[in-house]
């Protein structure tokens, strides 16, 4: 019975992948005939590095909502971080002090979220909404306005750092931690427990799993990839404000959902994000190669994410057999 | 059912607590905040929207579910019936607040009971659907009020202005609807457990739809006050009220997880909250420590609901 509703369960997430698969696919194409200019190198190469940091971060993000929990501080966390790199920046520190500082700094906010959330047992959507307010009105308060006139070494990562002098270092970046997570998600015996906590959090505690030191772990670990986010946005401009990044939490949350990853929890993989954040990576600019006005690219966003998620849901439901199907309201 | 009735009404009592205390608080380091005018004026009118999204955001949050586009439906719907009210006339301009709204509520609810979307990810979904045709169709430019609109944002009776009467309307409608009402019973019970309610017999489905359509017809009458008070709007205006209307409930006592609410202590938050972001800009404090202010009440309620909980929880333990 276990065996049959996981093969069942397996089967549904390659489909979701294939679906975004072919849904990439047929963009791309009509794109290629219809939006001239779409494939030009510059273009590519900067729909590559949004790409890239939505990714990261949506990464930390599908982790979190694997285990039932959601973060929606990430995006003020991510202006923190933003904030926190270019006042050092300003100081002079070079790329690669920029980098630890930034993971660190990360890490440590989102253990505070974690703490509030398993410590004083509050439930994450409204602990982290809570705290995506702090933020907010503490880092106007703490940076008095922008940070501006940034130096060259500041900005080297994002202008300079390429690969073969074209592809944007982010990518690079992107690249292994997407392999190691991928990996990580495969073979590591934590990645087991976060599903186990996702599925049934009290059942999972019975089994002998702490289950607060999961979550702690699950927040810590994104909050890592949010400080990686962090450098790779701040660093595209020689003006940082402290609203960099706000909102975008719903972005990485997008990808994680589109990607297959349930918010019930327990369930979604790593490759499923990948596709669900480089889909929304290129809509954005795609709509405007189009000859749409860019006011509706957050219209045609939405669509996308109801119409995917619902069909999703549709074949999912489809699939199953009756005396199941009853039983499934959440 | 009697101790949970005593509970909610210490609850309630806190909340009162609090607002008795940081009035006469801000008022004692600032007595112009004490006049009548300007409670009236300042205070209470600017929390109206707010408060107005709160009340039918507690019957969502009390089903279980959650709605993100709630700002959004209220900026789409204000939008439509701005450029329709400025070209057809009055009439038209409401009736079409009023439709887009309740369409707005309906695409949510019919998505969430009908397809069986997670309510976050819907409304997550039609928060940018919304957003962007707002966008789309304002191409970014402000949208000017109408007569009808103007009226319901300014008009005052009785020396009250108007929009007060219509939230204190809504909100005793709203408190009968959740207390003393078989659809109230319904949607606490959907919040508690949805299938075994669905297996006494309720169409959850349909309480689920009428949850989500409250609130977009709502959100529309919500709109046209605000249109009316600002005389112009952009598309971003409704960015962060979905947030401050999801504050103002748990603040008021209502799990997020769905199940337990109180429609008083939504009325009482919007209270709270209302004196608090007037009461704050009457300290000369700087709008983000307002924020701030704004987060750590709500993280202090949150902590201090969830320590009351678990110690009435612990009391029924030992005396069951």
């Amino acid at each position: 019975m276990e065996a049959t509703e996981k093969r069942e369960k397996k089967g549904r997430k390659r489909s979701t992948e294939a679906y975004l698969l072919l849904f990439l696919i047929v963009v791309l194409g009509f794109l290629g005939i219809f939006a001239h200019g779409f494939y030009d190198l510059n273009n590519v190469m900067s729909i590559l590095n949004r790409f890239s940091y939505i990714l990261i971060a949506a990464i930390g993000m599908n982790l979190i909502i694997i285990t039932s929990n959601i973060d929606v501080a990430a995006g003020s966390l991510i202006s923190a971080i933003c904030i926190i790199v270019a006042a050092f920046g300003k100081m002079g520190v070079m790329f690669w002090g920029l980098l630890p500082i930034a993971i660190v700094c990360g890490m440590l906010m989102s253990a505070l979220n974690a703490v509030i959330i398993t410590k004083l047992k509050i439930p994450a959507m409204v602990a982290t909404l809570a705290m995506s307010q702090i933020y907010q009105g503490v880092l106007p308060l703490l940076s008095h306005g922008s940070i501006y006139d940034l130096p060259d070494s500041f900005t080297w990562f994002a202008f300079k750092a390429k690969l073969f002098g074209v592809l944007p270092a982010s990518v690079l970046v992107m690249a292994i931690i997407t392999v190691i997570a991928v990996l990580f998600m495969r073979y590591s015996r934590f990645s087991k427990k976060l599903y186990a906590v996702g599925n049934n959090a009290n059942g999972a505690r019975l089994a002998g799993i702490h289950v607060d030191k999961v979550l702690m772990a699950a927040y810590v670990i994104a909050g890592g990839l949010y400080g990686v986010t962090g450098v790779v946005i701040a660093t595209a401009s020689q003006r940082v404000t402290p609203t960099m990044a706000n909102g975008m939490e719903m972005m990485f949350i997008a990808s994680v959902v589109l990607g297959g990853t349930s918010t019930v929890g327990g369930s979604g993989r790593i490759q499923g994000t990948v596709l669900g954040a480089l889909i929304l990576a290129i809509i954005g600019p795609a709509i405007n190669y189009i000859g749409i006005s860019p006011d509706w690219s957050n219209a045609v966003m939405g669509v996308i994410i109801l119409v995917s998620v619902t069909t999703t849901i549709y074949e999912h439901k489809k699939k199953r057999v009756l005396p199941e199907e009853v039983g499934e309201a959440k | 059912m009697k101790k949970r009735t005593h509970f909610e009404f210490n609850f309630n009592m806190a909340l009162f607590l609090i607002l008795i205390v940081s009035f006469f608080v801000i008022a004692q380091r600032n007595s112009a905040f004490m006049s009548p005018d300007y409670v009236i004026e300042v205070v209470l009118k600017n929390a109206v929207e707010i408060g107005m999204l709160a009340l039918p955001m507690t019957l969502v949050i009390v089903t279980g579910g959650i709605d993100l586009s709630c700002g959004n439906i209220m900026v789409l719907s204000a939008m439509a019936g701005g450029m329709v009210g400025g070209k057809l006339g009055s009439l038209a301009g409401v009736i079409v607040t009023i439709l887009i709204g309740a369409a707005c509520g309906l695409l949510n609810g019919v998505i969430i009971a009908r397809a069986r979307v997670p309510a976050m990810i819907t409304t997550l979904a039609t928060m940018y659907l919304y957003l962007g045709i707002a966008k789309g169709i304002s191409k970014g430019d402000s949208i000017y009020s109408y007569p009808a609109a103007t009226a319901l944002g300014n008009f005052e009776l009785f020396g009250l202005p108007i929009q007060i009467y219509i939230y204190a309307l809504l909100a005793v409608v709203y408190v009968i609807l959740l207390h003393r009402s078989c659809f109230g019973r319904k949607l606490i019970a959907i919040g508690l457990n949805e299938n075994a309610t669905r297996y006494c017999g309720i169409d959850t489905g349909k309480s689920i739809m009428a949850a989500y359509l409250l609130e977009g017809l709502t959100a529309s009458v919500a709109a046209l006050i605000w249109i009316g008070r600002f005389t112009s709007l952009k598309f971003d205006a409704g960015t962060n009220l979905h947030m401050k209307a999801i504050t103002v409930v748990v603040l008021g006592g209502t799990s997020i997880v769905g199940g337990v609410g109180d429609m008083r202590g939504t009325v009482l938050a919007t209270l709270i909250i209302a004196v608090f972001n007037s009461g704050l800009t009457v300290l000369n404090l700087a709008i983000d420590a307002q924020t701030i202010i704004q987060g750590a009440v709500l993280l202090v309620s949150l902590v201090v609901y969830e320590a009351i909980h678990r110690y009435q929880r612990n009391k029924k333990l030992i005396r069951g």
